[in-house]
């Protein structure tokens, strides 16, 4: 099979910008949680920070907590609270990180301040801007720049002695500290992007993988199904060969037993008109009642033949106008009477009448409604009916429906098959006479049962319109003539 | 009856001396031949009412000679056996004016019916009001030797069948005065062997609801002069037990 792509490439990169997506965002809220931490952290470590670095201030007798404590405290606390609270609030999502972000650079410039400018401190900013390349999303940085170079230029204006530790600092100090920003930036920058690069590609193929193993998948279901239709077909090529091996050896049995057959009914005849069966020497009871067996035997044997010939052959349909009630009536008329047993013609005179091979669709409803009386038990007050329904649009549907004994599952499976038989006497054909007649005619049979209930065999034909040629002449003068 | 002389053809021994028995019980007097060989050798020099011919036998089959004794006698009933079901052969000769098929093994008493019927040169009616179809039609069976008689309204239909002689009637259903489907009915009461075949226009089944055992078949017109004929042998064959 040649291995074709469930997905179209299209879909494919859908499919893998949506993996991106989640994976991305995953490592977003990882990296919120992960700062919401560090933050909280960082802003206790400030707050000791301040206490040892920062001496008590006193005046007079009064020494307080010199006010670089309470900036870390209260300041670092607004700055920290802010982004946490993003972090727990949105999490995942961009402002998050920005807010986070810009509220790192602020805090780093709060801690410059507490130490005085210390330039050591200085590295926190690059440390947090190392951690910012944590997000994989290069954008962060820009907040991250703006806030820090912000703070150092308002800071260098109006306040140089907490930022850089002396209180003139040169004027381009702002630009160096800068330029050493930007210039981690480049490399950070560069850093996420390769990442993301690495991970869109990891989520291609990844979705590839996925699109083969759905196509894995779809194959070996394919392969399930081939498996069945398989089996299927070759359930039925041996029911065809089966059918032609019996077809063969009826057609060939059954005519070389119908002139016997005819020979013995004729002499039987006969011999009974002749001789007066019942009459002088064939007076004895015995004699007659046997002459009767040997009739009713002749005929047993003629019916297993027409059969089995009826079986074998495979004659082409002769579809005509064929109303369902009349046929109905006739095979009613035709089946013999069982005591106890009413069979019922419920077909309604207005269905649509179908078009049918008459005799096979006859020989059909017989068997059937045979069956049918064969199956009601003698100690119920059986009852058979003969439905119908559709026609024109839609399917005929005829049902031949009993209240008899009803067929154990495992038969109604084989029911149809050719010699299979539960009955002790039968070629087993009957049914698998029935269901091909049915087939030729394009329809379908099946039976429902309920054991002990009884059972239905439901025919269903398509539906087909009768053509209505309005020709009036019995022979227009196209015909050829007969010779 | 007693005069009635068959022309008995069959290679198969036991079944063709055993008939032959039972024809003689009934009082006809029967020729009986092997072969169709045979069979035309003794039609020089005897002459017979009718012709019981199996099919299948070495050598001509049974159609072919009913085709060459029908040569001879062009209004010859023929009536053939098979132990085959339809086939082509059989098919074309039931449309060529074979009287009608015995499908063997058959019940003797429903094959002397049909014996005594075809002896006795029934007619087949056509019914039509258009008179050109119905003459048109009752023509095509005498071409074939069958007798036929065309009437043009269900009125002399019964008359005719009251008159007896007619054992098929070909009606057509759209007719005015009495249509069809009255004709049937009233063909019923008066005599239910009459087999009909029915003949429409328009679509037969609609107008055959109340069809009755009694419609052998039925046709949609233009009907195909040759199955009309294969269905009027048909009609004709011996009831079927069951």
């Amino acid at each position: 099979m040649a291995s074709s792509s469930n997905l179209d490439a299209q879909g494919m990169s859908a499919r893998a910008s949506e993996l991106l997506h989640e994976q991305q965002h995953a490592v977003y809220v990882r990296t919120d949680r992960m700062f919401a931490a560090l933050m909280i952290v960082q802003w206790a470590a400030s707050i000791l920070i301040a206490w040892f670095i920062s001496p008590l201030t006193w005046a007079g007798k009064t020494s307080e907590i010199h006010v670089h404590v309470q900036a870390a405290l209260v300041l670092g606390g607004l700055i920290t609270s802010v982004p946490v609270l993003f972090a727990f609030m949105k999490p995942g999502e961009a402002v998050t990180r920005y807010v986070i972000a810009g509220g790192q650079m602020l805090f780093a410039a709060l801690l410059i301040h507490l130490t005085g400018g210390r330039i050591e401190t200085h590295f926190l900013i690059f440390g947090s801007l190392a951690f910012l390349a944590m997000y994989r999303d290069w954008k962060v940085f820009v907040p991250a720049t703006v806030v820090i170079a912000a703070d150092h230029l308002l800071r260098q204006i109006y306040w140089p002695e907490s930022v850089f530790g002396v209180i003139a600092p040169e004027w381009w100090r702002f630009l160096e500290h800068a330029f050493y920003v930007v210039f981690e930036n480049v490399f950070l920058v560069m850093s996420c992007r390769a990442n993301t690069d690495e991970m869109r590609d990891l989520a291609v193929r990844q979705a590839e993988l996925e699109d083969s193993r759905s196509q894995e998948q779809e194959k070996a279901a394919e392969l399930d199904r081939a498996l069945v239709a398989l089996t299927k077909s070759q359930e039925n090529l041996l029911r065809t060969e089966k059918l032609a091996a019996v077809g063969k050896l009826a057609a060939s049995v059954g005519h070389e037993l119908r002139n016997p057959l005819a020979a013995i009914r004729s002499a039987h005849a006969f011999i009974v008109k002749k001789t007066g069966v019942g009459e002088g020497e064939f007076s004895d009871p015995k004699v007659v009642q046997f002459f009767d067996i040997m009739e009713r035997e002749i005929d047993a044997c003629s019916g297993i033949i027409s059969d089995l010939l009826d079986f074998a052959r495979e004659r082409k349909l002769e579809l005509r106008s064929c109303p369902l009630h009349a046929l109905a009536e006739e095979v009613i008329s035709v089946v013999p009477a069982t005591e106890g047993v009413v069979v019922e013609n419920l077909i309604s005179n207005s269905l649509p009448v179908p078009e049918l091979d008459k005799a096979q669709f006859r020989q059909v409803l017989i068997n059937l409604v045979q069956n049918a009386v064969e199956a009601v038990p003698k100690d119920r007050e059986g009852r058979v009916t003969l439905s119908a329904s559709g026609g024109a649009a839609s399917p005929w549907r005829i049902e031949i429906t009993d209240n008899g004994e009803g067929i154990p599952e495992d038969v109604c499976r084989d029911i149809f098959q050719p010699l299979f038989t539960t009955k002790t006497k039968g070629t087993g054909l009957g049914l698998a006479v029935v269901s091909g007649m049915v087939e030729r005619h394009d329809g379908r049979i099946w039976v429902e049962s309920v054991e002990g209930e009884g059972s239905q065999f439901i025919i269903e034909l398509p539906a087909v319109d009768a053509p209505a040629p309005d020709a009036e002449e019995l022979f227009p003068e196209a015909q050829p003539a007969l010779n | 009856m007693s005069n009635t002389k068959i022309l008995l053809v069959d290679d198969e021994d036991s079944l063709r001396i055993t008939l032959a028995a039972n024809l003689e019980l009934e009082g006809y007097e029967v020729l009986e031949a092997a072969s169709a060989e045979e069979a035309l050798e003794i039609a020089e020099d005897n002459t017979f009412d009718l012709v019981l011919s199996d099919i299948r036998m070495p050598g001509m089959n049974g159609v072919e000679l009913f085709r060459a004794l029908r040569a001879k006698v062009p209004d010859l009933p023929c009536i053939l056996m098979s132990a085959f079901s339809l086939e082509e052969l059989v098919s074309s000769a039931l449309s060529e004016g074979v009287f009608t098929l015995l499908p063997k093994p058959f019940d003797i008493q429903a094959a002397l019916a049909v014996l005594r019927n075809a002896a006795s040169g029934p007619i087949v009616l056509v019914v039509d009001d258009a008179e050109a179809d119905a003459e048109t039609t009752a023509g095509l069976f005498e071409a074939v030797g069958l007798k036929a008689r065309a009437v043009y309204s269900g009125k002399e239909a019964l008359a005719a069948v009251s008159a007896g002689e007619i054992d098929v009637c070909v009606v057509d259903l759209i007719m005015p005065e009495m249509t069809g489907s009255e004709l049937i009915t009233e063909l019923g009461k008066l005599d239910d062997s009459v087999p009909v075949i029915a003949v429409s226009g328009h679509d037969v089944g609609d107008l055959l609801q109340t069809s009755r055992s009694q419609v052998f078949t039925s046709f949609q017109k233009p009907v195909p002069p040759a199955d009309l004929i294969r269905a009027v042998a048909e009609a004709r064959a011996p009831a079927k037990r069951s």
